[in-house]
């Protein structure tokens, strides 16, 4: 959920029960205020009537009088001294409808006889007035409720914006072009300082991968030139004719070793760089060119082979990669479908804009998947030029890109399938 | 030929000399950036080998000065990082070419070599090894003046071997020159040997003299 819509929901719960309260709270106030008012008016009719009754009537006259406001009439019943409340209906003629009416009723005595005094208000007017009391105040309350929440989403919005711009900042950042974010001065406290924080992260972060690449490189040279001077030297030793076969044989064994080193760690800097994604994405790659180059680099093996090569490669296919890591990902598992191979044997492959299929027979039964794709992790009686590197690398270029490496092996055939996540 | 090497490495310097020399170059040397410099202000050479990495100055500011300085010397860039970007870089300043550390002695030669044919025998370059003549321009080998038709493989390997003649020259270096270094990742080096049976088949044919030795199961020399 979105900060926005949270803020706006939480007030929105605050304040819809604290509004209806204070709204029945107002509504009951109003009621019973006007029904003390009422009251009051018709305690006030009573006392005149009762005093304009003593005086008049003097001369014993019994009456009896009717209408719906007023009605008093002779009763055997005692005397009250307190008249009594309570809200009635009356039947009104001429809207045909019973009307609500507050009526006060007491027994009195006048010239020793008893009444009962019944005294009515009309209850309507005060109705409606309650009503349009209770209008304006639910209209009042429904303006403020929707002022104050468009306002709270307009202060909100404002209020975030720096944290959204920080945000999308940082979404954009890559590794690689690190070198200097820059946050903007807000003129919030929280925000500066969080941008702050954010700033030395990722200068830190980008201090850190800088010293990894440089790491790396320099490891490259510290190890390559050693390599370098002694690969050299057994190749002069090599010249000297006086040397016998045993000898010379010692010096190619050696000769072949050192390069195997120098591949190792070679493929052990691809596997850091690639971790360290050294390779960027550029622009999307044709695959098709890249698996045609290396079958003719590959052709004189698979001919030697006899493999037979059944390809179904669309031109279309542009895949999110480093022409270097394209190299690397081809070289790798065809490869690997040519050296694994028997002879006459079968390669398919597949090329499509999201999929690139690698089928091959091979000498070798199922790989468990788990050791398949580990570093160092090499098949028994594979060849000795095998480092076990070239799938670990395969692989974390795959998660390094977001490509994604599965493997089975089905009708004797082991199927590898990259596939670009969408 | 004078071959400038651009090395801080002594004892890698003096493989690259001891290599060059026997196959008849005038080599000289500079250590660091500032005795390169010198060298290339002072004397001319045809070829130039220059390691990225120096004491003093980086190898692609010499590919610079030597650009400002409209030299003509050819220039072989090496590097211990394998970055694409120095290589890139490297060949965008003008280097001719580019090598990674470490390489086969011999490489180093042949592409020497390569380069020197490339800029010194502008208008007729031939070369010639006893009754073998080699027009690199149209890639046709001549053997006592009869033509001789070879595949693209076996002609590399020919030029490989002519460069380096006399010198032990590896499997593993003649398979990273005719197929470069991914070629390990499918297999073996057994199969040179199809190409060598092919191309001294073809020389013995046209009336050649058998130069390719077998060494041992090592590799093979030339002459």
């Amino acid at each position: 959920m979105k900060l926005l819509t949270k803020t706006t929901l939480y007030f929105l719960l605050i304040m819809l029960p604290v509004f209806g309260a204070g709204a029945f709270y107002l509504y009951n106030r109003f009621n019973k205020e006007i029904a003390h008012e009422t009251d009051e008016e018709l305690l006030n009719d009573q006392m005149q009537w009762v005093r304009y009754l003593d005086t008049t009537y003097v001369n014993n006259p019994v009456f009896s009088i009717s209408t719906p406001e007023f009605n008093i009439h002779p009763t055997s019943a005692p005397v009250q001294s307190k008249p009594k409340f309570k809200n009635v209906k009356i039947y009104q003629e001429p809207e045909d409808d019973y009307a609500p009416f507050r009526q006060l009723t007491q027994v009195i005595r006048i010239n020793n006889q008893n009444y009962e005094l019944v005294l009515r208000k009309s209850k309507i007017e005060k109705a409606d007035l309650v009503d349009n009391i209770i209008h304006v105040m639910l209209f009042a309350f429904g303006g403020l409720l929707i002022f104050v929440l468009i306002s709270n989403w307009f202060i909100s919005k404002r209020i975030w914006k720096p944290f959204y711009k920080s945000l999308t900042n940082i979404q954009q950042l890559q590794l690689n072009k690190l070198t200097k974010v820059n946050f903007e001065q807000t003129n919030t406290y929280e925000f500066n300082q969080l941008n702050a924080t954010l700033s030395s992260m990722t200068s830190r972060i980008h201090q850190d991968y800088l010293n990894m690449k440089e790491l790396t490189e320099d490891a490259a040279h510290e190890m390559q030139t050693p390599l370098a001077i002694a690969q050299g030297k057994l190749e002069l030793l090599l010249q000297d004719e006086s040397l016998t076969a045993e000898q010379q044989n010692s010096i190619l064994l050696s000769y072949d070793e050192l390069q195997r080193l120098s591949r190792l760690n070679h493929n052990l800097l691809l596997l850091a760089k690639i971790e360290n994604r050294q390779y960027p994405v550029a622009q999307h790659l044709a695959l098709k060119p890249v698996i045609e180059k290396y079958l003719l680099l590959f052709e004189e093996l698979i001919k030697e082979k006899e493999l037979q090569i059944n390809s179904w490669l669309d031109p279309e296919s542009h895949w999110p990669l480093h022409p270097a890591l394209a190299d690397l990902l081809i070289s790798n598992l065809l490869g690997n479908a040519i050296k694994y191979n028997y002879p006459e044997g079968t390669i398919e492959i597949t090329l499509t804009s999201t999929t690139l299929q690698i089928v091959n027979t091979s000498q070798l039964g199922a790989i468990p998947s788990d050791q398949l794709f580990q570093r160092f992790k090499k098949q028994q009686h594979t060849y000795s030029n095998s480092n076990g590197l070239g799938l670990a690398i395969v692989k974390k270029m795959a998660d390094a890109y977001h490509l994604q490496l599965d493997y089975k092996y089905e009708d004797g055939k082991h199927h590898f399938r990259v596939v670009v996540a969408v | 030929m004078k071959v400038l090497i651009i090395e801080d490495e002594p004892i890698l310097r003096a493989n690259m000399q001891e290599y060059l020399q026997r196959q008849g170059y005038i080599c000289e040397y500079a250590a660091d950036f500032r005795q390169a410099i010198e060298k290339v202000s002072e004397f001319d050479y045809d070829c130039i080998v220059a390691d990225i990495g120096l004491p003093l100055g980086s190898g692609l500011d010499i590919v610079k000065e030597l650009k400002s300085q409209e030299s003509k010397a050819g220039i072989i860039i090496i590097s211990a990082k394998d970055a694409l970007e120095d290589k890139l870089t490297g060949l965008e300043l003008g280097a001719d070419d580019y090598l990674t550390k470490p390489f086969h002695l011999s490489e180093l030669n042949a592409r020497i070599n390569a380069i020197l044919r490339r800029k010194n025998f502008d208008g007729n370059p031939v070369i010639n090894f006893n009754e073998i003549t080699i027009k690199p321009a149209s890639k046709t080998v001549l053997i006592n003046n009869r033509s001789l038709t070879l595949t693209g493989k076996e002609y590399q390997l020919l030029l490989y071997f002519i460069a380096n003649q006399h010198r032990v020259v590896t499997k593993s270096a003649l398979a990273s020159h005719l197929w470069g270094d991914e070629y390990d990742t499918a297999g073996s080096y057994d199969f040179i040997y199809t190409h060598i049976k092919n191309l001294r088949k073809k020389m013995l044919e046209a009336g050649g003299e058998d130069y390719i030795n077998t060494v041992y199961g090592t590799g093979y020399r030339f002459g």
